[in-house]
């Protein structure tokens, strides 16, 4: 277990540095830089700008340069706005986490119990009205959800203020953020959980007599978990880092905004920093996904 | 199964959807909570009755909040709500005292002396003429890296080493390899610079020309008489900031915006900044310390971060927000000329279509011919349709470069035909008339000019197909934008001609169109400051805004032989307009550059901006300037 974690961890590292490399060479790739403006500065500004931040020098000087920046903590600060990047990143992660944690939870939570009640009461009126859902919920695109369901509840019924300086409301965009991932796992769920109670050990269960919430719990929901698991180990990393759409919309400052518009103003140090946060937490969510499987069902062999 | 569900989810699209179009009766909010109430309609505007504080949207998150380094107008909005430079506009957009009180100018035009009141920081330090030598100097300093810093060049006497740094920024190959063969260390003049500036303290003496002769009285000596030195002196980049906080929060010298990052900054007026949450909100509060403070009625300004077009105009409907500065494209037919809270203010700026003049769609042709293309795609645009259809907020069909309603700097209008000057077509007062009843005259003339260049038509009017031409039109993203790609498009298909429409991203689109890589593209440009040559000294050949070519070789190393030749006459023409002390002589040389620039035909302007923005029928005393600006301080609300 130790080894295979360790062995892990170090391909994760090599990961890591090959999004760098990829990263890095990409948008020094792409025209146009962090200093262009409509209006030119002059040329004597231009310089020093590009001399302060190492812009004047060859795109493989610059990497060694920033690597070794990162490697002694310093991740800069944003050529946009002169912003610190480590606390800017902790701060919208803050915001991020927050909403994608509660939206993870939704999701989770009333997918596995949707799922299994539409499995239990397979082709009844439950499941018809669940499938119906979901596959509504997965169809529709998440800009034109979370648009309609501020036309809906901030503009037509007048729950929730459009905006709000002194009582944002995060109820909305969790919603938003929430109905792929839980109508998803709806699905999931309810797939495997069929597949798992059509199994002999759960014949056999039912044969000597375990009571039915036993037979569902501990022996099919348990078994139906290992694909779920699957999607929400990178689902979970990958909601909480942020939309960019549910920020915009629900006027959100938060790490998916952040990301977007660091590419759009050639921010480079503020695009690498955003990068390489994400790319690190997805390979952390796959790492803990692996694990997660061996706690489950302890017959995988995770070597 | 397939189908009922399909039909089934058809049915469910449609409820939702006409949900959203039906609308309930509209009731006013309540006191201090309309958000909070109950009942509303989409389809009209709820008021909000919070009396003590305005809901604003201007843009999203602004990059800069120090003035200095600021370079977008809603950045400017934020800087004049809460710093005060010497100057400041009035309700009527003119020129008002701000710290100055009163100033003095010498008989030779070159000197000015600032009576300052005696007001303080919002920290409450005093505020005095020292003040403003250590910014103007800061803003001036190239470390400061301030994208306005180029203002103080030529216009207030600077120290040597600056003047050095400003004719030679530029990395020296020969200079450092002579400096590796004697085993010396090599800077960039840049390096030499800040070095130097940092150990004999001389940061603060830059611009030699700006004087604290006493703590209230602030003395400046330009280089040259300036007619619009006074209106810079209400423009953010020569605002006041606060030296203590600003040196505190920037040690190393690297970052020199530091101290305004975060909300709680020292500043100098009406308002000052307490909370800022980074792409959601910011709250500016009142400033007991401004000099002016019993006129501030509007205790607190809130201000939603949002580029959302569709959040915010919903936001302001609702009733979150009092006035909103972007209003959809699709929603300002429904606003326009029939609501009350609409609003259309005038800025000085033109939006038009910029040739690349040593683009290969000229090569073969001589500089005349090209001209006359260029003349021909002028004529052949449809200007109303695309104010009609894209525009749509009623903007003025633009002739000239230099926009309707700049002044002259001598007490008129830049734009007119006067004794001794008639624009080539007097009666449209321009270079063209861009009126529909002038369009099948245009068309003709365009034809002509092109057979001119070699280009041959058959008996419909039409490009033959043996003299083909084809060019793309570049521009960035953004619906309007887009669509006037479009219809330029159809334009030029009137006569055979073939537009390619390439959409870029903002920030490539820039580099493309100032490296010249393009035939023809999108440009834009409001004014700085209300002076025709802020119009003008852009096209001279080394200007960073010079994105047309003029003046520059292509890759061959010399001017192509079909762009503008000896481009080197507008350069000396700019020049002797800047040194020009007789006002009326430099309102003729300026109409004399412009018809240099024009007779090109490689600017292809469309209409004049204007600038529509919505405010609630509770709110009023919200004022607006040409540039731009918008000044809340004596913004009033009342309940309903």
């Amino acid at each position: 277990m130790t080894r295979y974690v360790v062995k892990r961890v170090l391909l994760a590292i090599v990961t890591v540095i090959i999004i760098s490399l990829i990263t890095f060479f990409a948008m020094n790739a792409i025209p146009g830089g962090p200093f262009n403006k409509e209006k030119a500065p002059s040329p004597q500004v231009q310089a020093v700008l590009e001399a302060r931040y190492n812009l004047d020098k060859p795109v493989g000087e610059q990497y060694i340069l920033y690597m070794n920046n990162i490697l002694h903590g310093d991740w800069g600060v944003s050529l946009k706005t002169g912003r610190d990047i480590t606390s800017t990143l902790i701060t919208r992660f803050g915001v991020s986490s927050q909403l994608g944690l509660q939206a993870a939870a939704v999701a989770v939570v009333l997918g596995l119990v949707l799922g299994s009640i539409a499995a239990l009461n397979r082709n009844k009126l439950p499941d018809r009205l669940i499938i119906f859902f979901t596959t509504l919920f997965t169809g529709v695109p998440s800009f034109v959800l979370a648009t309609l369901l501020l036309l809906v509840f901030c503009v037509q019924l007048n729950i929730f203020p459009v905006w709000s300086a002194e009582n944002p409301n995060y109820f909305l965009p969790v919603v938003s953020l929430s109905l792929y991932p839980m109508a998803y796992i709806t699905r999931l769920t309810k797939t495997s959980m069929l597949d798992a109670l059509g199994q002999d050990y759960v014949r056999t269960a039912r044969a000597k007599g375990v009571p039915q919430v036993k037979v569902i719990f501990k022996h099919a929901l348990r078994n139906a978990l290992i694909p779920v698991v699957t999607y929400v180990g990178p689902m979970i990393a990958y909601i909480i880092t942020g939309s960019m759409v549910v920020e915009s919309i629900f006027t959100i400052g938060g790490l998916g905004t952040q990301f977007v518009n660091s590419i759009n103003n050639s921010d480079y140090p503020l695009i690498m920093a955003t990068t390489l946060f994400l790319g690190i937490l997805m390979v952390s969510a796959n790492l803990i996904t692996d694990l997660v499987y061996k706690l489950i069902d302890p017959r995988i062999e995770l070597e | 199964m397939k189908k009922l569900m399909a039909s089934a989810l058809a049915a469910a699209m449609v409820v939702s959807l006409a949900g959203c179009g039906a609308s309930s009766t509209a009731t006013t909010g309540e006191t201090g909570s309309a958000a909070a109430t109950s009942e509303s309609a989409s389809t009209e505007s709820v008021l909000n009755t919070d009396t003590s504080t305005l809901y604003i949207n201007l843009a999203s998150e602004p990059d800069r909040l120090d003035p200095a380094l600021n370079s977008t107008v809603d950045g400017a909005v934020l800087a004049v709500n809460s710093f005060v430079g010497l100057l400041t506009y009035d309700e009527n957009g003119q020129l008002a005292p701000g710290v100055a009180e009163s100033y003095d100018v010498s008989e030779d035009g070159m000197t000015y002396t600032f009576h300052l009141r005696q007001s303080k920081w919002s920290d409450g330090t005093d505020l005095t003429a020292k003040d403003f030598v250590y910014s103007w100097n800061r803003a001036a300093n190239p470390m400061t890296a301030s994208d306005y810093s180029y203002l103080f060049d030529g216009l207030i006497a600077k120290n040597e080493a600056a003047e050095e740094m400003v004719a030679n920024p530029e990395y020296d190959a020969a200079a450092a390899e002579a400096a590796a063969a004697s085993g010396e260390e090599y800077s960039t003049p840049a390096e030499v610079y800040s070095d130097a500036a940092l150990a004999e303290q001389e940061a603060n003496n830059i611009l030699v020309g700006v004087e604290a002769t006493d703590d209230y009285t602030l003395t400046v000596t330009l280089v040259s008489p300036c007619p619009y030195f006074l209106s810079l002196c209400a423009f953010p980049t020569f605002f006041p900031v606060p030296q203590a906080s600003v040196e505190a929060a920037n040690t190393d010298g690297t970052n020199p915006g530091a101290w305004a990052l975060e909300a709680g900054f020292v500043s100098n007026g009406p308002y000052t900044c307490t909370a800022w949450n980074h792409d959601e909100s910011m709250t500016y509060t009142k400033n007991p310390n401004y000099y002016d403070a019993d006129s501030v009625s509007i205790e607190t300004l809130q201000f939603m971060l949002s580029a959302d077009d569709t959040a915010i105009y919903n936001a302001y409907m609702a009733g979150n927000l009092d006035f909103i500065d972007t209003i959809p494209n699709e929603q300002i037919p429904k606003h326009n000329g029939t609501d009350p809270e609409f609003y259309i203010a005038t800025n000085i700026g033109t939006y038009y279509v910029g040739f690349n003049v040593n683009s290969k769609l000229f090569e073969g042709k001589t500089p005349e011919q090209a001209n006359a293309m260029r003349e021909a795609i002028n004529l052949l645009i449809d200007r109303q349709y695309i104010v009609d259809t894209i525009g749509q907020t009623g903007q003025e069909l633009a002739n000239t470069f230099v926009p309707a309603g700049m002044s002259d700097s001598n007490g008129a209008e830049f734009r007119q035909n006067t004794d001794s000057y008639t624009y080539p077509d007097a009666e449209a007062v321009g270079y063209l008339d861009p009126t529909e009843d002038a369009y099948e005259e245009n068309l003709q003339t365009a034809i002509s000019l092109l057979e001119s260049a070699g280009y041959e038509f058959d008996d419909n009017g039409m490009l033959s197909s043996s003299t083909p031409l084809s060019f793309t039109y570049l521009t960035n993203e953004g619906a309007g934008n887009e669509a006037i790609g479009a219809a330029i498009q159809q334009d030029m298909a009137a006569v055979g001609i073939t537009v390619d429409v390439e959409t870029q991203s903002w920030n490539v689109f820039l580099n493309e169109r100032k490296a010249g890589n393009y035939d023809v593209c999108r440009q834009g440009w409001l004014a700085d400051f209300d002076d025709p040559i802020n119009m003008l000294e852009m096209w001279t050949t080394e200007s960073g805004n010079n994105d047309a070519q003029f003046g520059r070789p292509d890759e061959t190393g010399s001017v192509p032989s079909y762009a503008p030749q000896n481009w080197d006459t507008y350069n000396d023409l700019i020049a002797s307009i800047k040194a020009e002390t007789d006002l009326t002589k430099r309102v003729g040389l300026m109409h004399q550059a412009e018809n240099m620039l024009m007779e090109t035909w490689a600017i292809v302007p469309l209409y004049y901006y204007n600038d529509p923005y919505m405010q609630k029928s509770n709110v009023e005393g919200v004022y607006t300037n040409s540039f731009g600006f918008k000044y809340f301080h004596h913004a009033t609300k009342t309940a309903a």
